[in-house]
Formats: structure tokens, C-alpha cells, sequence
């Protein structure tokens, strides 16, 4: 008989990318499973349950093995540390796996992988583990909130510390369990094309569960499908996976008809075809990337959605073309970011971001947006957005925008949803919080240029 | 120490009944070391001696808890049911949907003639009735529920274990 897939060993191949060797997370499952396509969804759905949950409570999951190892986490060997964790989250948050199931899994691979004199390790700690996971002594929020919100919710200190100065310590806690709750998919129905209810229909009938979102008409929530690439609605366009979040960018630009519209770092393509369609068909959107690849995935996308108005173009947003010179009616900016406003779709994205890493960032916005600026006709506007939380990358980025380019903010509340409304948001921008707002952590600006 | 041969599908040998072993010869424990290092070398968790062309009732098995070796192995119990994917060497690239019980105990000789009794779940019990119908020249593409499918690569498995 061949060799059947070891499902544990698979979400240990893919922890070890990801914690040793730097691999974003999704794209390590995600090749996993393309690969495994074969698998029954139960299986596939174990492997993505074990590899996501162990990601999103690494911090509390390392804080239990410390309690029951006298090896502290690091000085561990790497594959029996991602072996302890995964163990740990099937202990702590999987009560359909039995104790004694896990552990003998994790022994057994332990082996299987040339750790045999760790064996007894494996063991004792876990064993430990089990008996003693209800007895482990977490820290309080009223001794240390810093430390509590980091262990329950496993989020690194500096990003909670920055937050606690901006934020209420409730939103900020309501923020990190938004991370830990599963989002239903949520797409843009290109009701241009298809009617809505054709296409609700065509979700239904393909066994997909269907729910409107609250903010716009044309956003609704699924969930409940196998392969979402196999779904009708998906292989016709007639619906684009998009945060409802990044459908508020193209509400806000809010484009006329014959726009020129230059979208600077448009990859995968979702913001500058929704401007397209809300072109519809007239006008013109350049979408724009740095790298050939993200380059070609537009332009699949743009053949595959049939969209007529849009150009995938290679550029880079650091360096200022000349031709593009008050151009455009419309240049959206959505900048590299520190993306800490999806932490619950790209779990290790919080263990990657690092101060240094953030300044990196926070320059390369400068830059980009000052180049952004150029092309924004006298009279047209710019639409600032991240998907990120946190002044330093965003409030701090207008503040250095508006004192030094002729353009002022505009109040973003006509083309909002009532429910979005705020002091800010009449202001000209917006800082959406997952777990208060309905979509992901986000943040958007409408900065008008100054007529000459 | 030497890899043999592993015949495939469509191969007459496949489809025959297998003979007792009556006694252990130096042949036969040269084919049972020869079995082991093909089962290993073609990554696989169980392998019959029809499979390398010998119509004899040995089998061994690993499924990563270490060898097991069976001569004349019979099952003697089994409870519960898995459905699972299931492939074979001799059926390369391919896999499918099987039915086996979750829990078996065979009865049987070890490589020194001596009786065994292997009680396996999950994993091991479905090692044991796939290689124990090889022996009866029953291959799993009759007892595959819905079609076949085909396989991953899965060449990139073991590479990434080492440190």
C-alpha cells in the first residue's frame, strides 16, 4: 500500500515554512492543499484548522509549553517546537482529537523524523500538558493588560502598546478577538453584468449559504462552499472576493464618468476593477505594479472579468513619470503596509511586523505618496487607504501629506453607508476596526487637490 | 540487501491466490529483506509478495511505527469502519475512496516461524486488509468506492526534514 498522507506531518511541513523560514502563512497552506486537492474536505479542513489555529495562538501556545518545559521555546530544536505547538492547539481548542491521540501522533513523528532520543520529551510534556491545562495560571488585565491582552490573544507587546495609547483598552480587546473569530468570505457582486438575484441564485444552488452585508448593496457574505474556484458565479465574474472594506475605496473615489484614473499599487486588481465597472465601460483605469508577475495576474484577472476600460501597466509608484503629470482625475493609493488590519486572514502577518520593519514601511508610503500626488489633476482627488491599524501609518501619513502638498481632505460621509458616519469620517478619512466595524482593519482618506 | 521489481496492474501475478509458506528457507528470508528495502525505497507503508512476482503468503508493513513482518497472516477479528483514500505500488499515481473496518487482529507467523497476533486501527488496519487481499489476489481498485483519482507528486515530502 502507498504511503497515505500524514495529515500532522503536513501541518508541520508548513509551520516549519512559516515560523523557521519566513513563508506568509497562507501561501504555505495554500500550496499545501493545491496540492492535496485530492484530500476529502474533512482532512483539508483539519490541516487548515491545526496550521491556522496554531499560528493565530503561537504566543499563548509557547506561554503553556513554557509552563510545563524546562526548556525554554527557543533553545528547542525547530521541528520539535512547531511539533509542541501544534500538539498544544489540539489540546487546548480541538476537543474532537483525544488527548491520548495527539500525543502519541506527536511522538510517533517525532520519530518518524529522526528525533528518537526526544521521544521521551515529546512526551512528558505534553502528558504534563494535558493534565494540566486547566490549571495554568494566566495573567490578569488588571495586573498587566499589555501582557494579558498579549498572552490571550497572542499579539506581540509593541503593536498592543502602540494601540493602547490611540485606542480604549475594550476596542482594542474587541480588535483581538475579531482576529480569533472566522470571517465569512465576502464578494462583490458585479451586478453590472448579471442581476443580483441571478447571481444569489447561482451561489444557492451550488450549495452556498448567502448573507447581504449590512453596508452595501452589492456585498454579501458566503460561506458553506468546497472550492470556491469551482463555484459558476466565480469562473463567470460575476463575483470578485473583496473585503468590503476595499469596496468602500472605490465608493469614496467615487468616479464620474470618463474618469482617468491611475491606481498605483493596484496587484491583485480588485479596487481598480471596481472602478472600471463603476465606469462602466467608459474612462480609462491604469493599474499599476511593481513586479512582471503581479503584472500578469492583473491582466488574468482583467481577460478572465472581461473588464474593457483597464490597463495593467508595470511601474513603480517610488519613481515619478513624467507623462503621468496631472493626469489623472482619480489616483488611488492603497500603499504597502504593515497589515495589521488583517491579521484574522493572514495570521503570522503580527509575528512578521517589527518598529524597524514599520519605519521601512512608513518611508516607502512617504515616498509613494508624494510621487501619487503629481499625477492628481488640479481640482481631482487622491484616495489614501491601508489595511492597517494605527496612527503611525496612517493619521501621521495625512498630517505629513497635507503639510506639504496642496490638497485638503473632504468629508467621505455622502458616499458611506449612515452606519459608518463619525467625527472623522465628515473630517475625510477613516479608521475601520474589525469587531466594531463588519469588515477588516482598514484605513481611507479622500484628499481633494487644490484647484490652481 | 537488493530492491526488486514491483509489478504493476494488469500484471497476471496479481490476480492469483498465494501459497502457505511451510517453512523458512534462506530464499524466503532473502525475499522478505528484499520486500522491506522495496517497501521503503518506493516510500510505501505495506507491500505483498505477489507484488514482487512471489506467490507466497508474506506481507510486511510499516506505517511508521516500525516493521512488521507477516507469513501466513489470517484476520481474526474486525469492528468499525473507515473511509479514507487508499493507493498502491503496484497502482502508481493513482488513489482512491476504500471502505475497511477501523479495527482488525491477525493472527500469523513471524519471519522466525514463530506465531504473532497484530491488532492495528485506523492506519494499521487498513495496511493489513489491503496487503492481506493482495494474498488472495484481490487488488483495492475493486473495492474502490466512485473513481479513481490521481495523486499529487509528492517528491518535495522528506526533503524539508532535514535540519
Amino acid at each position: 500500500m502507498t504511503g497515505t498522507v500524514n495529515l500532522r506531518e503536513l501541518v508541520l511541513g508548513i509551520l516549519m515554512e512559516v515560523t523557521e523560514s519566513e513563508a506568509y502563512s497562507h501561501i504555505a497552506l495554500g500550496e499545501a492543499l493545491d496540492k492535496y486537492q485530492y484530500l476529502p474536505k474533512r482532512d483539508r479542513a483539519f490541516v487548515s484548522r491545526v496550521t491556522e489555529g496554531t499560528l493565530e495562538n503561537l504566543i499563548q501556545i509557547d506561554y503553556i509549553i513554557e509552563c510545563f518545559s524546562k526548556v525554554p521555546i527557543h533553545n528547542m530544536k525547530p521541528l520539535i517546537r512547531n511539533l509542541l505547538r501544534m500538539s498544544i492547539y489540539q489540546l487546548k481548542y480541538m476537543n474532537s482529537v483525544p488527548d491520548r491521540a495527539v500525543v502519541n501522533e506527536a511522538v510517533r513523528l517525532a520519530q518518524k523524523r529522526g528525533f528518537y532520543n526526544l521521544k521521551g520529551f515529546v512526551n512528558g510534556v505534553l502528558r504534563a500538558a494535558a493534565r494540566g491545562m486547566d490549571e495554568i495560571a494566566y495573567p490578569l488585565p488588571e495586573d498587566d493588560p499589555v501582557e494579558y491582552l498579549s498572552i490571550s490573544y497572542s499579539m506581540p507587546q509593541w503593536i498592543l502598546r502602540k494601540w493602547l495609547e490611540q485606542f480604549s483598552f475594550e476596542q482594542v480587546e474587541k480588535v483581538c478577538a475579531s482576529f480569533r473569530s472566522e470571517l465569512p468570505v465576502t464578494v462583490r457582486l458585479r451586478t453590472d453584468r448579471v442581476s443580483k438575484e441571478e447571481i444569489i441564485a447561482s451561489l444557492r444552488e451550488e450549495g452556498c449559504e448567502v448573507a447581504q452585508h449590512p453596508y452595501l448593496d452589492y456585498a454579501v457574505r458566503i460561506s458553506g462552499y468546497n472550492y470556491i474556484l469551482a463555484l459558476t458565479a466565480f469562473r463567470e465574474g460575476w463575483i470578485y472576493v473583496q473585503d468590503v472594506s476595499s469596496m468602500l475605496v472605490s465608493e469614496v473615489a467615487a468616479p464620474n464618468w470618463g474618469d482617468y484614473c491611475i491606481d498605483m499599487c493596484a496587484a491583485p486588481g480588485g479596487k481598480s476593477i471596481h472602478l472600471a465597472d463603476k465606469l462602466k465601460g467608459s474612462g480609462y483605469v491604469e493599474a499599476r505594479d511593481i513586479s512582471e508577475e503581479k503584472v500578469e495576474l492583473m491582466q488574468e484577472n482583467i481577460e478572465r472579468l472581461g473588464v474593457i476600460n483597464m490597463v495593467a501597466a508595470l511601474r513603480d509608484a517610488t519613481v515619478f513619470e513624467k507623462e503621468s503629470f496631472h493626469k489623472a482625475d482619480i489616483v488611488l493609493c492603497d500603499v504597502p503596509c504593515s497589515g495589521l488590519g488583517v491579521i484574522g486572514k493572514k495570521q503570522d502577518i503580527r509575528y512578521r511586523m517589527t518598529p524597524t520593519r514599520q519605519e521601512e514601511l512608513i518611508r516607502i508610503q512617504r515616498r509613494i505618496l508624494s510621487v501619487a500626488q503629481n499625477y492628481v489633476k488640479p481640482g481631482g482627488v487622491l484616495i489614501y487607504s491601508t489595511c492597517t491599524i494605527g496612527a503611525d501609518e496612517n493619521q501621521m501619513n495625512l498630517k505629513y501629506f497635507l503639510e506639504n502638498f496642496p490638497f485638503r481632505l473632504e468629508s467621505i460621509d455622502p458616499y458611506l453607508p449612515e452606519q459608518l458616519h463619525t467625527r472623522t469620517s465628515a473630517g475625510g478619512y477613516l479608521q475601520l476596526l474589525p469587531g466594531i466595524h463588519e469588515t477588516d482593519g482598514f484605513f481611507l482618506a479622500r484628499l481633494k487637490r487644490n484647484d490652481e | 540487501m537488493a530492491l526488486r521489481n514491483i509489478r504493476e496492474i494488469g500484471d497476471e501475478i496479481l490476480t492469483k491466490k498465494c501459497r502457505e509458506v511451510k517453512e523458512m528457507t534462506p530464499r524466503l528470508r532473502e525475499l522478505i529483506a528484499d520486500m522491506l528495502d522495496t517497501m521503503y525505497d518506493a516510500e510505501g507503508v505495506g507491500l505483498a509478495a505477489p507484488q514482487v512476482g512471489v506467490l507466497r503468503q508474506i506481507v510486511v508493513i510499516d506505517v511508521g511505527e516500525g516493521p512488521i513482518i507477516l507469513i501466513n497472516p489470517k484476520i481474526v477479528e474486525q469492528d468499525g469502519e473507515q473511509e479514507g483514500n487508499e493507493g498502491c505500488l503496484s497502482v502508481p499515481g493513482k488513489a482512491g475512496v476504500v471502505v475497511r473496518p477501523n479495527h482488525v487482529v491477525v493472527e500469523g507467523l513471524d519471519e522466525n516461524m514463530q506465531p504473532v497476533r497484530i491488532e492495528g486501527e485506523e492506519l494499521l488496519a487498513r495496511a493489513l486488509c489491503h496487503e492481506l487481499d493482495h494474498l488472495q489476489g484481490v487488488m483495492y481498485t475493486a473495492k474502490v468506492k466512485g473513481d479513481l483519482f490521481d495523486t499529487a507528486v509528492e517528491e518535495e515530502e522528506e526533503t524539508e526534514e532535514d535540519q
